[in-house]
């Protein structure tokens, strides 16, 4: 790959200044005067009907000014259920933690005693935690129409996808295992607290956001106030972290604009964390049951998964379970159920879809190598997705590198052992895990403008949750422009200046916006090409309405985790001791947070592996560990170093070839840490999180 | 739901050493350098006038005896680079120094503030001047989306006031009670240890 001159070298961020000095203002952070403050009262059961709310007591506080309940607001939050109509505030509360009421007060204080003030009569009705569970003859009814949530097709149906014969596959192996899995809900946990200041300038509404997308913000509350978008205004300069939580418009921004137009003053809504635990989502628990035919010499020639997907009582995220796709097999069969529970509501985290599928798949496979007494590396290399995603050629395909240049770095030969081989009560072992997400282009947009001063300023519609984006748009500007990184400046987060772009979601802005951004400059260039340099007041303007279209091709990022665990057999603790994580990501826009995203991404995997759970009291279908502490986030003393290499595949698409990146990061890290744990102690935990207790019990 | 807050909470442990730490109004309206600066209290609740430093600055204020330290710095003092994660001392969010030591301040009451010196990351660089963390955590890219990064800040500067040469555990051990969601760890114990090799 070529090297260029600004794109490609590690670079601090152009907000790093801002980040470090307390100058970077988050949505909570911003006051008005005469602001109100908002506190909702929540479900303390999982099922149940409300049959009377009294909020004369509540009223009567001095300082309260507006109560919304489900009596007095009918506002839809579309994006919160995509298959049901969902509400505001619903009846009945289908989890604890349903809204029931929302209070606007003068102050933080006044609107959370107003909350204990209010007087909810309910009538509690059954519930049903596990998916499995909510699918038997008899099991509680939480949304009209059966507990199945409808499929991609809109019927009451599992999501299927059938390639070849399972039953040929199956009559062709020399041997079939068969094995289930099991994932649990875990909260994404982003560190800023949920935050939605809304105010009103006439008609016009204006919400300070903390969301991943504010052209996608903008569209939803439009959509729900309904009121036409170019009436709203989604502002998010700064935000503190979503990891898919913050997609859409939510809840807390609807709650902020109504609130505010019945006080006719500013409101803030702010969630408290264990409401952020249990009231927003997580990622989707899971029960996956595979069956897979080979043949002695490890060719696969069958791979089935039947698995059933928690979605909590409303539909706000897809539900699916991937990871297969990353094995070459002629028969392959995937059906996935999504269902409903009385549990916390299941939606977008970090690759969705992915580090449960990779989990299940992974684990299988290993188990697969193992039984036929094959080196994991080899059987990966021998089975891997090479040319063709189904029947699409791949664009292009590092994985073989990722494995290749990761078991290098990682010294896995030097490492792998056959399971269980240290006998004393500390035993060491390796795994890995591959993976792969799409890196699909698409839709986005770019204004850029150079004034006399050869100031070029590119507005794009990114928040920058984390990842860097504003800094690698700049980046792409200043290549693609051939001008220095400080001659561009940045407008961002404002839907009144900024154009659409795709929100950060499915990792997508490095690809799509920045395309727009490359496809804006270019046009300016040509611009200043023809014209020369604006002089005085003048200003040339370009702008990029990109929509790259892939034909009949896959465009793929591809990962490669390599875990070394610690198992302490007495106490049961599990240590990563080592990691090495190699991406194709293609072309690396800036290799600094770049290797951030990857670091983070995975260390948060490891969590997922080891201990992060938000555990449900099945008696009384209440959870239990709504926190950091409860639910064993990550921490500096558990995390790992993690070691990064960058495969840097070049497929001519996407600005000057760069892939996805974020969301790969956390796909095959589960699978890699589990595998190291069967690989020191000889036992596989099929159920997450490997806590201790489950592995002092696999071990007794 | 809980009937239980994280500030009633604080507020009921904490009523000793309230009583035990307010100095009489009148007895510190003696030696006031500053009138006490306005602040929005609700009069029908207890108040409390205190005199404490912030960022090298005497301030004497008024304040809500309900009031955590946090609640005051970000919504009175309008000093909102530090956060609230979780509110009640599990994430260190909202990591400041209070006399040289890393507390989490929306674990502490303001009133508890009276005659003590409390350092924010607005007050960590000194005449325009960044303080060689800040420089470092710039450098390593520790701040992903930033929210926790003035905790860990804080957390940080209060580990290299007590021990200049700590070793990569050390520094894990002493910032683990700030929790990185965006999981950037290996960024910021990189960056402690780098500005603790420009200290020297």
């Amino acid at each position: 790959m070529n090297t260029l001159k600004t794109v490609g070298h590690p670079t601090s961020r152009i907000d790093a200044l801002k980040r470090v000095t307390g100058g970077a203002t988050y949505t909570g952070d911003i006051q008005m005067p005469g602001m109100l403050y908002a506190r909702v009262l929540r479900s303390p059961h999982p099922h149940a009907n409300i049959r009377k709310i009294d909020l004369s007591k509540a009223l009567a506080l001095p300082g309260v000014k507006t109560i919304l309940t489900h009596e007095n607001c009918d506002i839809v939050w579309s994006s919160g259920d995509t298959r049901n109509k969902r509400f505001l505030f619903n009846n009945p509360v289908r989890f604890a933690g349903d809204a029931v009421a929302a209070v606007a007060a003068v102050n933080r204080h006044i609107a959370e005693e107003a909350c204990r003030l209010i007087e909810v009569d309910y009538e509690t009705l059954p519930f049903v935690l596990d998916q499995e569970d909510a699918l038997k003859p008899g099991a509680p009814e939480i949304q009209a129409g059966g507990n199945l949530s409808p499929n991609n097709q809109g019927k009451r149906e599992p999501d299927t996808n059938i390639r070849g014969s399972i039953e040929k596959g199956l009559s062709e192996a020399d041997h079939v295992l068969s094995d289930e899995y099991r994932s649990v809900h875990v909260n994404n946990a982003q560190m800023e607290i949920r935050a939605s200041l809304a105010h009103w300038e006439g008609d016009k509404l204006i919400v300070h956001a903390s969301t991943q997308g504010i052209s996608n913000c903008r569209t939803d509350v439009a959509k729900d106030m309904k009121i036409p978008p170019e009436k709203v205004e989604v502002i998010s300069l700064f935000m503190g972290g979503g990891f898919g939580n913050k997609n859409q418009c939510h809840d807390f921004d609807l709650m902020a604009a109504e609130l505010s137009k019945r006080a006719a003053a500013p409101v803030k809504v702010e969630f408290t964390r264990k409401e952020d635990f249990t009231a927003v989502h997580g990622r989707w628990p899971t029960k996956q049951y595979y069956k897979v035919g080979f043949k002695k010499d490890g060719t696969l020639t069958a791979l089935q998964m039947r698995a059933f997907s928690g979605m909590g009582p409303y539909r706000k995220g897809a539900g699916d379970i991937s990871g297969m796709e990353v094995y070459q097999c002629p028969n392959v069969e995937r059906t996935v159920s999504t269902v409903h529970t009385n549990m916390a509501v299941s939606a977008n985290f970090r690759a969705p879809a992915y580090p449960q599928g990779v989990f299940g798949i992974e684990s299988l496979m290993d188990d697969v190598a193992a039984s036929l007494k094959m080196d994991p590396l080899e059987f990966r290399l021998k089975n891997m997705t090479r040319e063709f995603r189904d029947t699409q050629a791949y664009t292009s395909n590092g994985l073989e590198q990722c494995l290749r240049q990761g078991a290098e770095r990682f010294e896995w030969k030097k490492r792998w052992r056959t399971p269980a081989s240290d006998t004393g009560p500390i035993k060491r072992g390796v795994g890995m895990g591959m993976g792969m997400f799409p890196s699909s282009l698409g839709r986005s947009m770019a204004i850029l403008r150079v004034d006399s001063s050869g100031t070029y300023h590119l507005h794009v519609g990114v928040t920058d949750c984390g990842t860097a984006a504003k800094t690698t748009m700049a980046l792409i500007a200043a290549e693609a422009l051939d001008v220095p990184l400080a001659k561009v400046q940045v407008v961002w987060g404002d839907t009144d200046t900024c154009p659409y772009s795709v929100g950060e979601s499915g990792s997508r802005t490095t690809v799509m916006t920045g395309q727009a951004v490359v496809d804006a400059a270019k046009d300016l260039k040509n611009q200043i090409a023809t014209k020369g340099m604006p002089k005085g007041n003048d200003m040339l303007t370009a702008t990029a309405d990109s929509n790259p279209v892939l034909r009949d091709a896959a465009r793929y990022a591809f990962v490669a985790h390599f875990a070394e665990v610690e198992v302490d057999t007495e106490t049961g603790r599990v240590h990563v001791t080592k990691f090495v994580a190699a991406h194709d990501s293609g072309r690396i826009i800036n290799p600094l947070t770049a290797e951030s995203q990857v670091k983070g991404g995975a260390t948060t995997g490891i969590g997922m592996a080891l201990h992060e759970e938000l555990l449900y009291d099945r008696r009384t279908g209440l959870p239990l560990t709504a926190g950091y502490y409860g639910a064993r986030i990550m921490t500096h003393m558990d995390a790992p170093d993690v070691e990064v290499i960058f495969v840097q595949t070049d497929d001519a698409y996407g600005p000057f070839g760069a892939k996805t990146l974020g969301e790969p990061t956390i796909i095959p890290t589960v699978a890699a840490v589990a595998n190291a744990f069967f690989n020191a102690t000889g036992k596989r935990i099929k159920d997450l999180p490997m806590t201790r207790d489950k592995v002092l019990g696999v071990l007794a | 739901m809980s009937k239980i807050s994280r500030r009633h909470f604080v507020e009921g442990t904490g009523a000793g050493l309230v009583a035990a730490t307010v100095i009489p109004l009148k007895a510190q309206q003696g030696s006031a350098p500053a009138a006490v600066e306005p602040t929005q209290t609700d009069p029908s609740v207890p108040r409390t006038t205190i005199k404490l430093t912030v960022n090298g600055v005497e301030r004497r204020v008024e304040v809500e005896d309900r009031w955590t330290l946090v609640e005051l710095l970000r919504d009175h003092l309008k000093l909102t680079g530090t956060k609230i994660g979780c509110d009640r001392g599990e994430c260190g969010a909202c990591t400041v120094m209070v006399d040289g030591k890393s507390v989490y301040s929306c674990s502490q009451l303001a009133v508890w503030m009276d005659g003590r010196s409390v350092l924010t990351v607005e007050g960590l660089a000194k005449d325009g001047k960044l303080d060689p963390l800040q420089e470092a955590f710039i450098e390593h890219d520790g701040p992903q989306c930033g929210y926790c990064t003035s905790g860990q800040l804080m957390s940080a500067k209060a580990l290299l006031t007590h021990n200049q040469h700590p070793t990569r555990d050390e520094v894990r051990a002493g910032m683990t009670g700030n929790i990185c969601r965006c999981s950037n760890y290996n960024h910021y114990v990189e960056s402690v240890l780098a500005a603790a090799g420009r200290q020297a």
